[in-house]
């Protein structure tokens, strides 16, 4: 169990970030090439002004119209966001791996805050699944792929979860934890996770379509 | 539920898909993603998260509470995703039904980026079908007879170059009796606003030019109107996907001014 603990966060942790960070680069430099020789038009409007000003109209809950029209929605997934992104970036744990490999310390937050934020987490995905179950409109346009893109967020925390609490075997579960993580990671360039390489250009741009030729909001 | 269900004759469409095989189509699609379709496709395609939350910015999905085929989502997975997934290999028959929802139920009026966190502009996608449609000669008639009178006149109505003046100078004429100092003048050079219509208002409306003129006599203002092909500033071009006459239109009309 050693051996595995050790060729997870050690090889393996180094392919998954190398996928991860390199493997977004190239998609974004692939995509602004794409853009450059087919989407001319669309470039010749983009503005820094506008796309900022809608970015941060977005990132703000219940501002743009879709957020006010779907309340649950909203409070689920900016719990779901802020706590996916904070929770493991500060989790006190997390940091002693990054002290321990490369002698980088930096904040953390509680344990029990860190909890608390998991199974925010987990139940933030248990809605998502929910509402492609139970709401006939999100139901008719889910596809497998979202399906797989939600399994691979739940898993590293359901499974982190299950290791901090040492409900089921801790050493099976710390080595499934750092995996199911590990794929995530990798997962993000390739998969609908994209969203989180492109949704600030998309945005960025239907702001500054909106802002240049029709003078209106996009929120 | 799906646009299969919903299926409407309409001669333009049934001719254009009568000329179709799997093979055209496929090529059409192919050569249109080749060349015109680019990051933008790319990356809507791909990021689109299926949250559903654009149901309830489109007035088809939220007039159709009971179908949930009319979200904007559910409407780019029954057309370019599609396409998108088989590689433009399907069968005229599924086309049809790719173009009557691209047509009929998509008005491109874009108000589902105001609902999707990520910007998703459906009006674009849709209007990469109709290109797509367009190419493959499989346009709603009536749409498509207004496009030919662009091609031809100008303007969408097939109002004639001489009908056109003709107009402007009647309702100068009944709008003098009313309003005995007002003109509508024709192609003032310099004139400081420069007015123009959609071919219906001399067509079926004429008196919105009569309208138009009292209100620019009343303000006093340094006004004028075209009288040359031009002065027509609508565009079914854009809409049918014949993006060749809609850069013409737009051009006439820019010289025009």
């Amino acid at each position: 169990m050693n051996a595995a603990y050790q060729f997870v966060t050690g090889p393996l942790a180094w392919a998954a970030w190398g996928i991860f960070l390199l493997g977004s680069a190239w998609r974004l430099v692939a995509m602004y090439r794409l853009a450059r020789k087919k989407d001319a038009s669309a470039i010749a409007y983009m503005s820094w002004g506008y796309s900022l000003r809608s970015i941060v109209n977005w990132l703000i809950p219940f501002n743009a119209l879709g957020w006010r029209k779907n309340p649950a929605m909203t409070i689920a997934t900016f719990a779901f966001h802020v706590c996916l992104i904070a929770t493991p970036v500060f989790l006190v744990a997390h940091v002693m791996l990054w002290d321990q490999a490369f002698g980088v310390r930096y904040a953390t937050i509680p344990d029990a805050a860190a909890d608390g934020m998991t199974m925010l987490v987990i139940a933030a995905c248990l809605f998502f699944a929910g509402r492609r179950l139970a709401m006939p409109d999100v139901r008719a346009i889910t596809t497998p792929k979202d399906w797989f893109a939600l399994a691979i967020v739940l898993a590293p925390f359901l499974t982190g979860f299950l290791a901090y609490h040492q409900a089921i075997d801790y050493d099976t579960m710390i080595v499934l934890h750092v995996v199911t993580g590990e794929i995530m990671l990798a997962a993000i360039p390739f998969t609908r996770l994209s969203h989180m390489v492109f949704a600030v250009f998309t945005r960025a741009y239907m702001g500054s379509e909106f802002g240049g030729v029709r003078h209106a909001r996009d929120w | 539920m799906g646009i299969q269900d919903r299926l409407i004759e309409d001669v333009g469409l049934r001719r254009g898909v009568s000329r179709l095989t799997p093979e055209k189509i496929e090529t059409v699609v192919r050569s249109v993603m080749a060349s015109e379709a680019g990051a933008r496709l790319k990356a809507y395609s791909e990021t689109c998260m299926r949250c559903g939350m654009c149901a309830k910015g489109c007035h088809f999905a939220l007039s159709h509470p009971d179908d949930p085929s009319y979200t904007p989502a559910a409407k780019v997975a029954q057309t370019m995703g599609v396409l998108l997934k088989t590689g433009g290999r399907v069968d005229p028959g599924t086309f049809y039904g790719i173009a009557q929802l691209a047509y009929t139920e998509c008005n491109l009026c874009k108000r589902c980026v105001h609902y999707c966190p990520i910007g998703i502009d459906t009006g674009f996608i849709m209007s990469m079908v109709r290109r797509i449609c367009h190419k493959l000669g499989v346009t709603p008639q009536y749409i498509q007879d207004t496009a030919h009178s662009h091609s031809t006149t100008f303007n969408q109505m097939w109002v004639k170059d001489d009908e056109w003046i003709d107009t402007l100078q009647w309702q100068e004429d009944e709008a003098r009796d009313e309003f005995p100092g007002l003109r509508i003048p024709l192609d003032k050079e310099g004139a400081e606003i420069y007015y123009s219509v959609i071919a219906p208002e001399p067509k079926f409306r004429t008196q919105l030019i009569y309208q138009a003129a009292a209100i620019f006599n009343a303000a006093g203002v340094d006004w004028t109107m075209p009288s040359q092909p031009g002065w027509d500033n609508s565009d079914m071009c854009m809409f049918t996907g014949d993006f060749e006459m809609m850069g013409r239109l737009k051009r006439r009309h820019f010289e025009s001014a």
